[in-house]
């Protein structure tokens, strides 16, 4: 058995209920490790770009890297790679949790979804046996009751990915989650999934994961651990306050995004702040598979306001898109939409972006009255009953409103006639950080592969995170492509090889290869390892532009480019976003067009195909 | 003993991948000597490992007398050579901490690691302690578990 990698991948073609399990490409593992890179790489030779992503012919990966299921700090990630249902890009969504590992132990690096079910099924991995089993009973049902129902089937230890009703009725921005409260979130993977008519994927396994260099490797996995409890953005921040940490942070600044963008603080950011929850609503941390940071957030409603329930969350992105962009203050309104952001398996940013541009429209007048009467209340910044109020619609695709926020933001913000009140990139939501604060951030948000995000190029490490001697200057464009580029190549290293994200921050990408060789066996280099980052996004970019995806496409709303934000640190600023552009397309050997040159290509090993 | 903490618990089941590596150099829960049960809805983590029961279950229906118990440290060990692999042991013990490794055709339970037990190092949340508590004190434990959540 290969080490890191189990070297299998499963192989399930939904149409005619069939499963095979086949050698993984290991050639492609060398270039592209696993997760994000490896799953791209299927992705981008076994389907057309230009297919609906709603259609059989999309595929489904899930992907593990080598390091997933080893106690690699944080080694416990997989990604859900498809073409995405909001975007028309590429998708690759990262989930933690534990259903990650143990389908390394049971076997498969991979598992690759094909075609559609005629009926609703769920797939039952128990190590070497590949079962479809009938899920007409599951459909409909939130996600922890799927979980619930699906455990007492098969395996009381069964970890389980899927879901919910949301996915089902193919909200273009419905996530798969796994072991309840961790999320796949961004682009729609969860309708993809649900187009194929399939709940879930339940695995068992009780196998291992070998590693070649046992004792160095033990010996890399103690000192990283080190260096995760001795960094304070790991050791404090993250675990004492969880991403939530940044929310007083971004307020001071004028970074945070209020009412669709339209201001950069909130007055009623400390009810909703990191300090806060931790004072308030925390009951326990909870850590995902190997990680030693251990930021979730397990909470419970306060009590004391109609809005009740328990469970995990709220991450930072959730404080924004369902808080600070609706202007909603109330914490545990907050909580309450989380958690049924959870249940009925919705990305938690989309939602709430979504919802914003959707109080906007209906502010200035743009949304017809009997539309917004569906809604059953006041659809304006503020008004916590109509965010929740529109997460239940958006699931079930409630009326002519319900079914308009479930196409997102941006296509409802099109209906209305006025699509440049989407603030979003590719028609994804941006996350909680406004770019004209950081203009690095506006680089990355238009540069994305996956549309508006912040793990494409968390620019915040070169900007305000940066120590004071290294920063970049947040306010200004010049220099900003070159340190982009580079954090992008820095995550797709990270997603590939099956590590968190967070833990970058105190284990360097040499310490990333160093893991990476003496659990796999596999030489390489820190520059090879850059090559790879650059490779992956390269071929991300190679999909888009098959798509169908243009340069028309690396833009940010008008908002952010011609409307001055003031506030905090900010004074008048806006994103001068063509010169920055331009520099990035010349540093990536792209042409003016975005599309990467021949012999950008050549000397990244890929073929255009 | 291991004694489990489990309000510092966060679920991360380090402990879980440290033993199986150390005792069998590769990464596999299910060969693990130490669980840790997540109770999601609850919202409590649980970590468990052999008690080495004063009275052990696994010890007294064992056939071949493969297990024994130190009478100074308390630890409860399986013998390899002796064990047949009947796996009666693992149906006696009540907090089915006892496993059992498909190669070797022999059960196991936790042995500290010879003394330096590999779950505690690991784990960064100090959830577990290597102590030499009394194995009847384990109640004690248990009812901790409960305690935030009735104090809450």
């Amino acid at each position: 058995m290969p080490n890191g990698w189990t070297g299998k991948i499963l192989r399930v073609n939904l149409t005619e209920g069939r499963a095979t399990t086949e050698d993984l490409n290991m050639a492609w593992a060398r270039q592209y490790v696993g997760g994000r890179g490896l799953g791209t790489r299927y992705l981008y030779e076994e389907m057309d770009p230009s297919a609906d992503a709603l259609s059989p012919e999309n595929k489904v990966i899930f992907a593990t890297g080598p390091l997933t299921g080893t106690y690699a700090p944080t080694g416990g990630r997989y990604m859900v790679i498809c073409k995405s249902p909001l975007t028309d890009a590429v998708a690759c969504s990262n989930s933690g949790g534990y259903w990650g590992p143990e389908l390394k132990f049971a076997g498969y690096d991979m598992v690759i979804l094909e075609g559609r079910s005629t009926n609703p099924v769920y797939l039952w991995i128990n190590n070497d046996i590949v079962e479809f089993r009938d899920a007409d009973h599951l459909w409909g049902k939130n996600t922890e009751e799927s979980e619930d129902a699906i455990r007492r089937e098969t395996d009381p230890q069964a970890r389980i990915s899927g879901i919910g009703v949301a996915g089902e009725k193919l909200n273009r921005f419905a996530c798969v989650i796994n072991d309840k409260t961790r999320a796949a979130g961004r682009s729609g993977v969860g309708a993809a999934m649900g187009s194929k008519n399939i709940k879930a994927i339940a695995v068992r396994g009780t196998g291992a994961v070998e590693v070649a260099d046992q004792l160095r490797f033990g010996e890399l996995v103690f000192a990283s651990m080190q260096m995760i409890n001795e960094s304070p953005t790991t050791a404090k921040a993250l675990r004492g306050m969880g991403t939530a940490s940044t929310v007083a942070f971004a307020n001071s600044i004028g970074m945070l995004p209020t009412n669709n963008f339209q201001k950069g603080q909130f007055e009623l950011a400390d009810n909703v702040s990191g300090q806060t929850i931790a004072n308030t609503v925390l009951n326990r941390n909870k850590g995902c598979y190997s990680c030693p940071i251990g930021c979730a957030r397990v909470t419970e409603t306060s009590g004391e306001t109609k809005w009740h329930g328990h469970g995990e969350g709220p991450e930072y992105e959730t404080i924004y898109g369902l808080g600070t962009d609706c202007g909603v203050g109330e914490l545990d309104a907050v909580l309450y939409g989380n958690y049924a952001c959870n249940l009925y398996g919705i990305d938690t940013i989309s939602a709430g972006g979504t919802v914003a541009v959707a109080m906007e429209l209906a502010e200035r007048g743009y949304i017809p009255a009997e539309d917004l009467a569906e809604i059953g209340t006041d659809l304006k910044f503020g008004n916590a009953d109509a965010v929740i109020r529109c997460l239940e619609m958006m699931t079930t695709r409630e009326g002519k409103f319900g079914d308009l926020l479930a196409e997102g933001g941006y296509r409802l913000a099109e209906h209305y006639g006025h699509a440049e009140l989407f603030m979003g990139s590719k028609k994804q939501d941006f996350a909680a950080y406004d770019p004209r604060a950081a203009k690095g951030m506006g680089l990355g948000y238009a540069t994305s592969n996956r549309g508006g995000c912040h793990m494409r190029g968390y620019s915040m490490k070169v900007e305000w995170f940066a120590p004071m001697e290294e920063r970049l200057d947040p306010f200004a464009e010049e220099g900003k492509a070159a340190a982009i580029i580079k954090l992008q190549h820095d995550a797709a290293g990270i997603d590939s090889v099956g590590m968190c994200d967070f833990s970058a921050y105190a284990v360097p990408p040499e310490r990333q290869v160093e893991l990476y060789e003496t659990c796999t066996g596999e030489e390489t280099s820190r520059e090879e390892w850059d090559k790879i980052g650059e490779r992956i996004w390269n071929l991300e970019r190679l999909f888009n532009n098959r798509a169908g995806l243009t340069r028309q496409d690396d833009s940010l709303p008008p908002r952010m480019t011609d409307e001055p934000l003031s506030g905090g640190a900010v004074q008048n600023q806006v994103v001068a976003l063509e010169g920055m552009l331009a520099e990035y397309y010349r540093l990536r050997g792209w042409d003016n067009d975005g599309n990467p040159s021949a012999e950008t290509l050549e000397r990244l090993d890929i073929q255009p195909g | 003993m291991i004694l489990a903490h489990p309000e510092k618990c966060v679920a991360c089941h380090l402990c879980e991948g440290a033993c199986s590596f150390f005792h069998d150099g590769a990464f596999q829960p299910a060969k693990s000597r130490i669980f840790v049960h997540d109770f999601v809805d609850e919202q409590t983590y649980v970590p468990v490992t052999c008690f080495h029961c004063a009275d052990a279950p696994c010890l007294s229906n064992c056939p071949t007398y493969a297990i024994t118990r130190d009478a100074d440290t308390g630890q409860v060990a399986i013998n390899d050579d002796k064990c047949i692999g009947c796996k009666m042991c693992m149906v006696a013990c009540p907090f089915s901490v006892i496993g059992f490794n498909e190669d070797k055709n022999v059960s196991h339970n936790c042995d500290f690691c010879g003394g330096d037990p590999q779950c505690v190092k690991i784990c960064t949340y100090d959830a577990l302690e290597f102590t030499d508590f009394e194995s009847n004190d384990w109640m004690i434990r248990l009812d901790e578990a409960e305690r935030p959540k009735a104090e809450a």
